[in-house]
């Protein structure tokens, strides 16, 4: 019987066929999902450049600050729920990176808004809480780690439980943002996780929800 | 794409290399498969057999191979390794009974290894061919026969069978009657690339000028049936294999006999890559695949499970800590959130690799045919091999390797 030893390149080609093939469908689908948090993002940019031109509206007798207030929550309501979808893309990523830069994209956004939530209550003595929690991106400590995951899963329960009263304000702190930073040092925080509560009250260590309840109107 | 992912992707091409290799060879070759060369020539044949402490099994086996059905069986030579058990009253009984065929000797101090009592016991061939079984070894009839027609050909210096577990009372037994199936069909497989890297105890048929100018079994290794095949291909000469000579043999029936066993051959496996490690890419298919394939499954297998164990070491730490953290604050200790629901790549792949490694496995199961008496495995007996059975492998590579280190300083 004659032997057939071509079988070792037809395996090597299936195999490299195979795996390329895995490959590529690996980057379409987490480039599909880096498109769709594209667009929820430009849909986002639309409305914070919509929340800007409100902003000029706000001594006018044409906007009240009730309509200024429940446009920047709804705003940051929705990109805290494109935040999470993000989360979960960013773990199953694992071919591309692209999805890093989106990430700070939203993290400008959500420092943007921030801010305005700061001057809404400011100008409109608004009665809203504001929740911002700054937490280190490319966490490798497994304490911390821990830390972070715990804290988000607080945040998150007091959110569920507050609804649009609360504004939740994911921010990463690693990004290299000087806006963040500078958001960062003006706070003079220096541990991370971090929670401030209503720009006056700040947490570098974790604490039961019901301390943190009890600080919100 | 971080560390883990890239080495992720590195197991999965191999995976798949070999995956596609033993399938393209499958259907390459899946008509050759059950064939067998006619007899031209009746070749005078001896069968070893080795007993150490198996009075409830030797004269079985003996009954069995007399009636084997090979008119050209010479002789049977019983070799006994000072058993503790009454193995040799029942030897001599049988000398008895099959005056003109069975030689019953007793090695002169025991010899402690399969490898001291077949060569002991080879002494007293002086055959064409030489037969090695074992004292709880079952050669259906015919079965030599089956073997016979291979020798034709002047470069074979040995004829695998297909060993089946022959007591399948338990779920251990029956994991060991499918894994035995999946190793003969992968054997056979082998074969059709030159690369067959054993020749199992339970029924192996040897040219005697061959086995003699390689010089017999090394003693000194703890899987003679692997070492004995690898020399044959280092001096030239092809390992075949008949799928239709079948021989039923007895499984280890507690997790620690089994265990012991595996511990074993894994030891001897690597007893034998070490021996032969000069031989990469030299000596035909020995350096250009069976050492390859060896060392790599073995570096493999270590590595993957160093892995393994890392990440469930590591995922331990973080759910103990989450936990803490979780009652410090009060928080819910598990929520939906945990689990992520999104897939990712990597998943699919292992998908595509798990179905295929099923598919491979049940082509080998359906490949099968065997004694009425033996029903195929069930799906649940099927699922426990795939599912768990299979992943005890790495652990007893890397205890093995644990043990041959510890051991190796004795050696020195």
């Amino acid at each position: 019987m004659k032997r057939k030893y071509n079988v070792f390149w037809q395996a090597l080609l299936l195999a490299i066929t195979f795996l390329v093939f895995g490959l590529y469908l690996g980057i379409t689908l987490e480039q599909g999902r880096i498109t769709e948090i594209n667009d929820y993002y430009i849909q986002s940019e639309i409305s914070l450049i919509d929340i800007m031109a409100l902003d000029n509206l706000v001594e006018t007798d044409f906007l009240t600050c009730e309509k200024l207030r429940s446009v920047n929550i709804a705003l940051l309501d929705r990109v805290y729920e494109e935040a999470v979808l993000l989360d979960e893309y960013e773990s199953a990523g694992r071919i591309t990176e692209n999805i890093k830069s989106l990430h700070r994209k939203y993290d400008v956004l959500r420092g943007y808004l921030w801010i305005n939530s700061i001057k809404i209550k400011d100008q409109c003595s608004s009665d809203f809480d504001t929740l911002v929690y700054f937490y280190n991106y490319e966490e490798e400590e497994l304490n911390k780690k821990a830390e972070q995951n715990v804290w988000s899963k607080v945040l998150y329960e007091i959110k569920e439980e507050k609804g649009d009263d609360v504004l939740l304000i994911p921010i990463a702190v690693d990004t290299g943002l000087e806006s963040v930073n500078s958001l960062v040092e003006s706070y003079n925080i220096t541990q991370f996780p971090s929670i401030i509560v209503n720009e006056e009250v700040v947490f570098e260590e974790l604490v039961e929800k019901g301390v943190i309840l009890d600080l919100l109107n | 794409m971080d560390f883990l992912t890239g080495i992720f992707l590195v197991y999965s091409f191999i995976a798949f290399y070999f995956l596609f290799l033993f399938v393209l060879i499958y259907f390459q070759n899946r008509k050759e498969i059950q064939k067998v060369p006619p007899i031209t020539k009746n070749y005078d044949i001896s069968v070893v057999i080795t007993c150490y402490n198996e009075a409830d099994t030797i004269g079985k086996a003996i009954d069995n191979l007399a009636a084997n059905g090979y008119s050209g069986l010479k002789k049977i030579v019983v070799v006994d390794d000072c058993s503790k058990d009454n193995s040799w009253e029942i030897i001599q009984k049988y000398e008895k009974k099959y005056p003109d065929l069975v030689m019953g000797v007793q090695t002169p101090k025991g010899t402690g290894c399969a490898a001291g009592a077949k060569n002991y016991g080879s002494k007293f061939v002086n055959t064409e061919l030489i037969a090695f079984s074992d004292g709880d070894s079952f050669p259906e009839k015919g079965s030599i026969e089956k073997t016979i027609g291979f020798f034709d050909d002047k470069k074979v210096g040995a004829v695998t069978s297909t060993v089946l577990v022959k007591n399948r009372t338990n779920l251990l037994l029956k994991l060991q009657a499918i894994e035995y199936i999946v190793i003969k069909f992968t054997r056979k497989l082998l074969e059709f690339i030159g690369s067959i890297y054993v020749t199992p105890g339970p029924l192996a048929i040897y040219r005697r000028s061959a086995f003699e100018k390689i010089g017999k079994f090394d003693a000194k290794n703890l899987t003679e049936d692997i070492e004995i095949t690898w020399r044959l291909l280092y001096n030239g000469y092809d390992v075949k294999m008949s799928v239709p000579s079948k021989v039923y043999s007895v499984a280890p029936h507690t997790f620690k006999g089994w265990f012991r066993q595996r511990i074993r051959w894994n030891k001897g496996g690597v007893q034998t890559m070490i021996k032969y490690g000069g031989s990469f890419f030299r000596r035909g298919m020995l350096g250009a695949f069976v050492l390859p394939f060896f060392v790599f499954s073995w570096f493999l297998g270590v590595f993957g499970l160093g892995v393994l164990i890392y990440r469930l070491a590591k995922a331990f730490i973080v759910r103990y800590l989450l936990t803490t953290y979780s009652v410090k604050a009060h928080a819910a200790i598990l929520t939906l959130k945990d689990f992520n629901l999104v897939p990712s790549i990597l998943i699919y792949m292992g998908l595509v690799l798990f179905t295929l490694s099923l598919t491979f496995s049940l082509i080998a199961l359906l490949s099968i045919r065997e004694k009425k008496e033996f029903k195929r495995p069930g799906v649940f007996i099927f699922l426990v091999y795939e599912f768990f059975y299979l992943l005890t492998y790495p652990v007893i590579l890397v205890v093995s390797a644990w043990e041959l280190l510890r051991g190796r300083k004795t050696w020195s």
